[in-house]
Order: C-alpha cells, then structure tokens, then sequence
C-alpha cells in the first residue's frame, strides 16, 4: 500500500484509539476535567463541541498524518515509525494541552497532562505502527530480521491451527 | 413523570433492563459468532474443497486482518484461551491502576478538591473490585491455562469448552460491575452528536468499599450496586468453573510419567489455589445473593432487625480470607518456580514448601474473624482467631527461609525475573510481619481501618503478587511470543518497580501509626495535630507515579518486543540446561522451534 494511504489509515486508526481514550478519562474523573471542550479549545471553536469533535478527528485521520509522512525522513527516534509516530505525538501533545487547558489547575492540571500524554502516545504508536505494517517500512527496517517464514503464515492462514 | 411504581423499584426495573439488553447483547454476539464458525470455515481461509478459492468479502476481510477474530472468539485451545484470560488481566490491571493514581492525586491536598467525596469512595471501591476479582486472579488463571497442562503432560485442559465459557464470562461481569460508566460513556457519545438520554446516567459508580458493608450497601438507592452484586456473582462462577478445571486435569489428566512425587511446585500451589476457591468463592456467591434479596426483596439476612450487619462480615471474610490466599499462592508458587532458576539450584526443602502451601490452604479457612476484632464480638472468640492468625504466619515464614537458602551460596544471575523475584520476598516480609502486628488484638484495636491496613495489605498484593506477575511475564515472554524483550529496559524497571512499591506504600504505614484513617477523601480534620500528614501523602504520591512510569515502561517493552524483538532460536534462552532445571514447558517449546525449523527448511535445496 502506498505511504500516504498507510498513513490516512494509520491515522484513522490512532485517532479511534485517541477518542475512545479520551472519553474514558472524560467519564472516569466524572466530568471534572470536561475534555470535549478541551477538544473544543484546542482546535479553536471554544464551545461548539460537535464541530470540535468533527474538526479533531479530520485533522488526527488526514493533517497529522500526511504531516508525519511528509517529515517521517526527519523524525527522530526511528528508525521504528511506531516510535517515531510517538516522537511525533508528543508536540502534538504539547499543544493540546496549553490550547486547550482553559482555566484547569493545581493537581487536576497534572493529572490532565499525564492522562492526554498517555492517549496522545497511543494515537502517535498506533499512527506508526499501522502506518509501517501496511506500507512495509516497519519490516522494511526491522532491527533483527523476522522469521522467514512468518510472512508467509499471514498469507495462507497456515499459523492459525498451529497455535 | 408520574409511575405507579416506586421510585427504586423503577430505578430496579431500569437496571435490570439494561442488564437484560447487555446480556441480550452478548447473546446474539455469540450466535453470530456460532453461525459463523460453522465447520466449513475452519479450512484455510480461501480455499475450498475443489481448490477454487472463496471471494466471500467477510472471508476476505479476515485474512487481511492482523489476527482473526472468529479464531479468537471461539477458540477452546488452552493456551489460545489463557492468552486471552492474560490480556483481559492486562487491561483490567491498567483501569485499576488510573483509578488507584486518582485515588493518589486526590490525597495531595488535605481537602477533598480534586475530586469529590463521592467520586473518591467510588475510586476506592472500583480499584479494589477490579484488581483483585479481575486483574489477579485472571492473571493467575492464564499462568494456569497456558502452562498447567504443559507441566503435568496434559494435551489440554480437563473440560476445554467450559473453559471458554469460563472466560468469556469475565468480560461481561467487568462490565457489570463497571456498568455505569460504560453506559456513561454512551451517553456522552450520545450527547456528543444529538440527544441526552437520560437512563443512560441512572448508574453511578458504587461507593460501598470492596467490602460491600452493610447496612450501607444494603441501603443505598444507586440501583448500580446490584449490577455490581450480579457481576461479582458472575465472575465467581467463572473463577469457580476455572478451579474445577484445574483440579481435573490434575487429578485426571496428567501424563504417566507425572506422579505427585514429581508434580513441580506451581502445579502444586496451583492445585491448592483451586481447592481453596472451590470452597471459597460458593460462600461468597450466596452472600451476593442474600444481599441482593435484601436490597430488592425485602428479606431481612443483614437487617439490624434481621441477621444483622455482623453476619455479612462473618460471610464476608470467611470468603474474603480465604481469597487473600487465592490471591497470593500462586504468586508464591511463581517465587518458588523462577527464583531457584537464576540461583542456578534447586529449590531448598521442596516438600516443606509443598506442605506449608497446603498447610495454608487450611489454615486459610480458620481466621477470618481477625478482620473483626473491632466489631465487639466476643473476645474469648477473638483471642482463638487471634492464635491461629498467628499460627498461618508459620508456613509463610518457612516459604520465605527456603527461598532465602536456596539464594545462599547460589549462582545468581540478577536478570529481571529474578531481581523482581528478590524483591517480591524483601516487600513480602514487610507485608506479612505488618500482617502479625495487626492479628494482634490489642495492636489491631488501635490500628484497624487505618492507613496501616493499607500499607500491610499493599505491600503483599504489590509487593509479591503483581511482582510476580511481571516477573512471570518476562520469564515465559521468549516462549509466549517466540521474541525476546529489552533487557536492559527490563532490568530498569523492575529496579524501579520495587523501589516504588517501598515509597508509595511505607508512608502508608508511618500515616497509619499517627492514625490516619483509611477511606477518607479528606483530611483538614487531622492537619492541625498532625501537620506532617500532607508530606508522607506526597512521598506516596510519588511512589505512585514511580510504579505508574514502571509500568508504562514494562508495557511500552513488551508491546515494543512483540513487533520488533530479536526472535528467539533456542528453547532454552535462561540456560536452564545447564543447572538441570529445563522444565517441561521449555521442552516443549523447544520441541515446536524444532518442528517449525523443519517445516520451513523442508524442501529448500541449500540450508
Ligand atoms: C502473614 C500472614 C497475614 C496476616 C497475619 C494478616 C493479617 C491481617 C489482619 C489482622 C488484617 C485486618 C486488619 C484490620 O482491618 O484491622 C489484614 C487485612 C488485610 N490483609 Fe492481611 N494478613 C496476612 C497476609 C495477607 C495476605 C497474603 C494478603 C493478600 C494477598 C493480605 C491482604 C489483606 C487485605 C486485602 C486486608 C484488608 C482488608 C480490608 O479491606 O479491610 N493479608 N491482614
Ligand atoms: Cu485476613
């Protein structure tokens, strides 16, 4: 599959995994932290939190990850592009947090941060790591080389009954 | 709205729907899923009978994915199903974990600002039901699964099928005693795009403690708590189903060339752990039940009119003591299996380790009323349940010298599994001699319900028992995924791992002496005699965080390894051979990299 397409795909796949973490949060400190107008903020449409969402989501399936296509060469921490998707994420962190942490503080604002940063990491691992696997840059640049034979139990199925 | 009905009865009937609607759910799931995997599909995927290839889209899909999820959802393969229970103790670990750093954040400041009252009784009350009833034991249970029958030779477990069942009742209970902020979760989801539905925000997180009390969760009106009685059944009938597979298939089917006199120790404690719930958890299954016609039927078990609140702790703990050692055996039995390997001898005094496992297995069942010595039941009875609380320290104790002199004069290699096996009985034996003090009634009367409580029990269940749980993860991680993880990375955190533990929960211990007590969201009250308390919650807050980026570390290795570690070539990558301790699984993983070899070398001309 070509990269930008592994990229958009990666990307849909990260931000599913963000959202869903992020709502959990959202219920699981009951509300406190009030993370859909966080999203809100952070994209810049303060208070219209469906427009938010929408706009979040196209930019985590399409913006970032053609981005992160486009620099993956300058990236660091590769050569892994799960890594160097969380390299990746971590600015993006860094942004969502001062846009979007409205008048948030004392240990409620730490306890944000370190959850966003777990969920952005997720999204950055999951962009790369899915990104790799459908483009092959992940095999592509495996630091040991993979069983020679693995590649040919994904195409036939013939790993299944063995396991 | 005006109902006929009152209030809680409706609220009841709601419950009870959604109940409905998700086990409904679960149902259909399952049919699908059935109607799916009808035989013809366990041909290769593609392929047909005529050697024509299906275009099926469904089928197709399937092979391109990753993994198949028909495999997965009805697979009866012991180790495809304890893999399963392994992964499902992963991510209820990681939810029990956020909400214990919730729990920590909220001690940072002496009022209760972080979160509210509530939200924090309901924080305790969840971490303890999720890590203990479905983080520990399913852990434990996919340790068992995986490699039970491959220690006794048996070519699977005794009843593969109710295996499944066993574990795919988890996930609904989970869910159950979780259900309320699943179906929030919903809500929200909901309201995000279009409408707030109401129902969906009946349930709120239970605020009852692990122990569930009565008469407050007798009384209280949230119709989640029955949701949770109902998914603590549940998963006691899971717990249950999987003990008695265990005992089969050690009675039954063990190979021929595996006698008692040459069982190995994790089958052992294994065995004893499944023996003790088989009595156990029953109890507590019926006591889930009275409670439950308590709360909805009127009877009158745990009433003050009726039986009484003490006739709940006595039900209580006669499970709940019991259970702390279906927590903690097999921990102990993963002690006794992995530290001798890197101590390059063999395990000292075997049979004395056997018969303290079982001694305790016994014991267990003859000191529950020590949780009680605060409730002013009799104290001739006190003082009998205090003697043998004493006496079950004695087998733990001649555990923990044999572990110690298996190290003396041992060859020891200080890999991750081991440095967390040492560290497991260094914290053990802080929370087994604090456990002493407390069986001491005139010791227990001034430190009960203290944060003591909670640094003795903390530095078992995170002293030894989630220790053991990575130190197994990273034993058998070469022979789960035929990879090998970061060992450097390893060694760093399971470092940083025990040093954690130490600093979260020793302050607990200093907190509880000063006489904090335990459950309290806030505590302004106490800050003017004791001013040093908002210190000692910060070092354990940032214990905390030290065990959370352990963690992170542990997680983030494995994950990394799985996709990209150096493969493993041979079946014996801990050396094992070499001090005659190459037990059966490793065999028998050698034996498939063998078969692998040849399948893949067969009929290539060169190599
Ligand atoms: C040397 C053996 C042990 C002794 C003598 C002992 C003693 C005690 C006593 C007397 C209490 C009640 C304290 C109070 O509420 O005032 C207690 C609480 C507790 N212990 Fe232990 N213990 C031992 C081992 C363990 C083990 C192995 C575990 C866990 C695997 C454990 C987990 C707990 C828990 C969870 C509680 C708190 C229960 C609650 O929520 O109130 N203990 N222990
Ligand atoms: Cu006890």
């Amino acid at each position: 599959m070509n990269k930008p397409t592994s990229a958009v795909l990666g990307g849909a796949a990260g931000v599913a995994v963000l959202s869903v973490a992020l709502l959990l949060i959202e219920v699981e400190t009951r509300s406190r932290i009030g993370l859909f107008d966080v999203v809100a903020r952070f994209v810049g449409v303060p208070g219209n939190q469906a427009l938010g969402f929408l706009l979040f989501v196209a930019a985590g399936t399409f913006a970032w990850p053609l981005l992160f296509v486009a620099l993956e060469a300058y990236l660091p921490l590769g050569p892994d592009p799960a890594i160097r998707g969380v390299g990746f994420a971590i600015p993006l962190w860094v942004a969502f947090v001062v846009l979007g942490r409205g008048d948030l503080s004392g240990a409620i604002l730490v306890v944000y941060g370190v959850l966003t940063l777990f969920a952005h990491v997720a999204y950055g691992f999951t962009l790369g790591a899915v990104y790799g696997r459908l483009s092959g840059e992940t095999d592509a640049r495996r630091p040991m080389p993979a069983y020679p034979e693995e590649d040919r139990d994904v195409e036939t199925g013939a790993g299944s009954e063995d396991r | 709205m005006s109902s006929p009905l009152p209030a809680s009865v409706g609220e009841s009937l709601a419950a009870a729907a959604l109940a409905g609607t998700l086990l409904l759910g679960a149902g259909w799931l399952s049919y699908r899923i059935r109607s799916n995997a009808s035989p013809g599909s366990r041909d290769p995927p593609g392929t047909r009978a005529d050697g024509g290839t299906r275009t099926s889209r469904v089928s197709r899909l399937r092979a391109g994915l990753p993994y198949d999820p028909v495999r997965w959802l009805t697979t009866v393969n012991h180790r495809d199903i304890g893999t399963l229970y392994l992964l499902f103790a992963v991510v209820a670990a990681l939810w029990g974990g956020t909400d214990a750093l919730m729990i920590r954040t909220e001690l940072l400041t002496p009022a209760a600002d972080v979160w509210d009252e509530r939200t924090y009784n309901a924080l305790f009350t969840t971490h303890g039901l999720t890590m203990l009833f479905f983080f520990v034991t399913p852990a434990f249970t996919g340790v068992a699964n995986y490699f039970l029958p491959l220690f006794v030779g048996a070519d699977e477990m005794a009843f593969p099928r109710v295996n499944a069942l066993a574990f795919w009742l988890l996930p609904p209970s989970l869910l159950l005693v979780r259900a309320g902020l699943v179906t929030e979760v919903f809500g929200k989801a909901l309201a995000a795009v279009g409408p707030r539905v109401d129902v969906l925000y009946l349930l709120e997180p239970p605020t009852t403690g692990w122990t569930l009390y009565t008469p407050l969760s007798a009384t209280l009106a949230n119709p989640q708590i029955d949701l949770l009685l109902l998914g603590l059944h549940l998963s006691g009938i899971a717990t249950v189903l999987g003990a008695v597979n265990i005992l089969v298939t050690v009675l039954v089917d063990r190979a021929p060339d595996v006698t008692w006199a040459n069982l190995d120790i994790l089958t052992w404690t294994l065995l004893t752990t499944a023996g003790i719930i088989l009595f156990a958890f029953p109890l507590l299954g019926s006591a889930l039940v009275m409670l439950l016609l308590d709360r909805n039927f009127g009877t009158t078990f745990f009433a003050v009119e009726g039986g009484g609140p003490i006739l709940w702790q006595h039900l209580f703990w006669f499970f709940g003591h019991p259970e702390v050692y279906i927590l903690v055996l097999p921990a102990f039995g993963l002690v006794s299996l992995i530290l001798p390997k890197f101590a390059g001898r063999k395990l000292f005094g075997f049979k004395f380790v056997v018969y303290s496992t079982l001694a305790i297995g016994v014991l267990s069942f003859g000191v529950w009323a020590h949780h009680m010595f605060a409730t002013g039941i009799d104290p001739r009875l006190q003082a009998s349940f205090m003697a043998v609380s004493l006496a079950i320290a004695v087998p733990s104790a001649v555990k923990t010298f044999n572990w110690m002199t298996t190290l003396w004069r041992g060859r020891i290699r200080l890999a991750a599994p081991m440095i967390l096996s040492i560290g497991g009985v260094g914290l053990f034996i802080v929370g087994g001699v604090t456990g002493i003090f407390l069986a001491s009634i005139p010791v227990d009367r001034v430190l009960h319900d203290t944060h003591y409580v909670v640094g003795h029990f903390h530095f078992i269940v995170m002293g030894v028992i989630a220790m053991m749980a990575f130190a197994a993860s990273y034993y058998w991680f070469p022979l789960l995924t035929r990879r090998m993880y970061d060992r450097r990375m390893a060694r760093v955190q399971a470092y940083t791992l025990i040093v954690g533990v130490f600093v979260t929960f020793f302050p607990l211990l200093l907190l509880g002496m000063d006489g904090h007590p335990r459950r309290w969201a806030s505590y302004t009250q106490g800050m003017d005699t004791n001013p040093g308390w908002m210190l000692l919650h910060w070092i354990a807050t940032g214990g905390a965080a030290i065990i959370g980026a352990s963690v992170t570390l542990w997680l983030f290795n494995l994950v990394q390894s799985m996709r990209v570690g150096a493969p493993v070539t041979t079946g014996d990558p801990w050396n094992l051979k070499e001090t005659g301790q190459f037990t059966r699984e490793w065999a028998w993983f050698e034996e498939r990299l063998e078969e692998r070899r040849r399948r893949t070398t067969s009929g290539v001309e060169d190599d």
